[in-house]
């Protein structure tokens, strides 16, 4: 920010850091002191274009491109009369259209093309869709209520939690006090026996701490801080979880292998009747991936009794 | 498992008479819309190959990828030369050598059986193997890929009969008291390598193969198996027996029958092929050239028609890769 000079005084900036660049509609900047300069002889034009100004039209420079403000303010204005949402538009397409227009139209006016073109357009649209837009504002308006009532709510809430808490702590340190000058009296006046008057005092210090336990709940907000009730409650795009269909019940139904040949027998005998030792046994690896020897062994022995009582018939076409 | 496979469902087919059937159809069809390029139309069967022919070519490239595979570095597992063997019967079931030559198919298939049964080689390490031009051989591999697994139907198992065979030596040694069923093993091999020449895979199922072979083996040795067969295999199905015993039968009827082809009409075939098969898909040929560069290039990029472009012809020899020896 310190290299950005003003174009006018320039040695100004960097003596004073916390000057201000102050923009308007042309996208040149000026520093505050420029500012009151310029206007304090009178005349209102932008020393760079020469673009007729109001004082009024300055407004406090947030981005440090003087192109990428310009194009910020030109896109704000824009955007107050193009504020279609995507539910006006009957397809994907003609939305995506309308986006398009709404970045040519952005586009022209922030490079100085075809300006006059371009405002026309802008007045045509304003015409045609005047009760859209219309509705639109509205539409802003009370979303923007609704998200402000939230906030509110959650302020008002905060505020007093903290008072109450402000209020317990004072009403605490007093009642600490008074006890104390209690006890004090009592030892000081009473007939009593000193021992007896403690415990009696610390008999009531602990009721009154198991009452103090229980707080009263924060009395609900149900109005702004100037009174005025809240509006809209209920928010109109949450709508109950539709119910969805389920189909049929998944139920287990085991394998059934067919082999067209003589039962191979099942894992567990491959063991117990010794076919597993007639080949190898699996490798560190092998077993590590969860390979055994019983179940190539079984393998084996499924693949040379599968189909063993077939005959082909005329076979189906070729491949198919 | 094999029993719902596609093997079984679509690959299986009842007697040879049914496979002679579709090749000489095939070889039909290949005459019929290649007939005008015939010298003269009285005679056709000089000019193409007739069914006959065809089935000894082919027998001849089983014996080249038998040999391929053999030599092939790094050792090459039996179930690739399997898987490879099946892809290339049935290719030919449905196409016609004239059409695609069965060199460039025993490359592919070769190459696709190391993919399906993941024996990982890359094109590079593959091609090393082949003996001639390599990038040429590459780009027949890789191009015919694609067209070797449409024709297949896409589907690609393949069920050996190697594991119903380990299968059954160990059911022997387990339930039958035959002594030391590992002699059986060089017989077997040797049967089993017999049975991919022949048509078997095509009409019997892998275990039923592996049956044979075990069978074939132990009465070499002057062993009897027929006991196990009957009483520990067929205990509760006896009605089945008669089938086994016919496709068995069947089986090494086929092994015994097969004739090697005799090289010096083998020669002749190929040379009869090199005139009349399909000059689309010869990758020698100026049609096939002038097809692959109207594919790649632009329309505006095409050189002038006229011919007063000369594209140099690189291929000295019209055989690229040989694998023969």
């Amino acid at each position: 920010m310190e290299e950005q000079a003003c174009p006018r005084c320039k040695t100004t900036k960097y003596r004073n850091p916390s000057l201000k660049l102050m923009v308007n509609v042309c996208g040149h900047t000026l520093c505050e002191s420029c500012v009151d300069m310029l206007f304090l002889k009178g005349s209102g034009a932008c020393p760079e274009c020469m673009v007729p100004l109001r004082r009024n039209n300055f407004r406090v420079q947030l981005f440090e491109d003087p192109m990428v403000e310009k194009e910020v303010d030109i896109r704000r204005r824009i955007l107050r009369d193009y504020n279609k949402r995507e539910e006006d538009f009957a397809t994907l397409e003609e939305y995506n259209d309308y986006l398009e227009e709404i970045e040519d139209i952005v586009y022209n006016l922030c490079n100085n093309i075809e300006i006059i073109e371009t405002n026309k357009r802008i007045e045509a649209y304003k015409r045609d869709n005047r009760e859209v837009i219309q509705r639109n504002k509205t539409r802003v308006g009370r979303d923007e209520c609704a998200l402000e009532e939230l906030l509110e709510l959650e302020r008002v809430q905060d505020e007093s939690r903290k008072k109450e808490l402000e209020e317990l702590e004072t009403e605490h340190k007093k009642k600490k006090a008074r006890d104390k000058q209690a006890l004090i009296e009592e030892l000081m006046y009473s007939g009593k026996d000193a021992a007896t008057i403690v415990s009696e005092f610390a008999e009531k210090a602990e009721k009154q701490r198991e009452e103090e336990k229980q707080l009263p709940p924060p009395k609900p907000a149900n109005e702004f801080s100037t009174g005025i009730k809240f509006g809209q409650t209920a928010d109109p795009t949450l709508l109950p979880v539709p119910k969805s269909e389920e189909g049929p019940i998944f139920i287990y139904e085991p394998l059934i292998p067919i082999t067209e040949g003589p039962t191979p027998p099942p894992l567990a005998e491959v063991e117990s009747m010794g076919y597993v030792s007639h080949i190898r046994p699996e490798t560190p690896q092998e077993n590590a991936g969860g390979f055994t020897s019983a179940l190539a062994c079984q393998r084996a022995l499924q693949e040379a009794m599968q189909c063993l009582f077939y005959t082909p018939t005329t076979g189906i076409g070729v491949g198919l | 498992m094999y029993p719902q496979s596609s093997q079984k469902r679509s690959w299986t087919f009842a007697n040879e008479a049914q496979l002679h059937a579709f090749r000489v159809e095939q070889n039909t069809k290949y005459i019929e819309e290649h007939r005008s390029e015939a010298p003269s139309q009285d005679n056709l069967e000089n000019y193409f190959l007739t069914p006959a022919e065809e089935s000894l070519l082919l027998k001849q490239y089983e014996i080249y990828l038998v040999e391929f595979c053999r030599r092939f570095e790094p050792t090459m597992p039996k179930c690739v030369i399997g898987t490879a063997f099946h892809y290339f019967k049935r290719f030919y079931l449905n196409n016609t050598p004239m059409d695609y030559h069965p060199k460039e198919i025993l490359a592919t298939c070769v190459f696709v059986a190391c993919k399906v049964e993941e024996f990982n080689v890359s094109i590079n390490q593959f091609v090393n193997n082949i003996k001639g031009d390599r990038n040429k051989a590459t780009d027949i591999v890789l191009s015919n890929e694609l067209l070797l697994i449409g024709q297949l139907n896409y589907y690609l198992t393949i069920h050996n009969p190697f594991r119903p065979i380990e299968g059954f030596l160990i059911d022997i040694k387990t339930r039958s008291n035959m002594q030391n069923p590992e002699r059986l093993r060089p017989q077997i091999d040797s049967f089993i390598d017999s049975t991919f020449f022949t048509d078997a895979c095509l009409l019997h199922t892998p275990s039923q193969i592996g049956l044979a072979a075990v069978l074939h083996a132990a009465s070499k040795e002057q062993e009897n198996l027929d006991s196990y067969v009957t009483d520990l295999l067929f205990v509760s199905a006896r009605e089945k027996l008669p089938g086994l015993i016919d496709a068995v039968r069947k089986i090494r009827m086929l092994v015994k029958n097969y004739q090697q082809p005799d090289r010096e009409k083998v020669k002749a075939i190929e040379k009869k092929l090199d005139k009349c098969r399909n000059q689309n898909n010869n990758p020698d040929s100026e049609l096939y050239k002038e097809r692959l560069r109207r594919l790649y290039t632009d329309e505006d990029d095409l050189p002038a028609e006229d011919g007063s472009f000369h594209i140099a012809d690189v291929s000295s020899d019209a055989s690229a890769m040989n694998i023969s020896q």
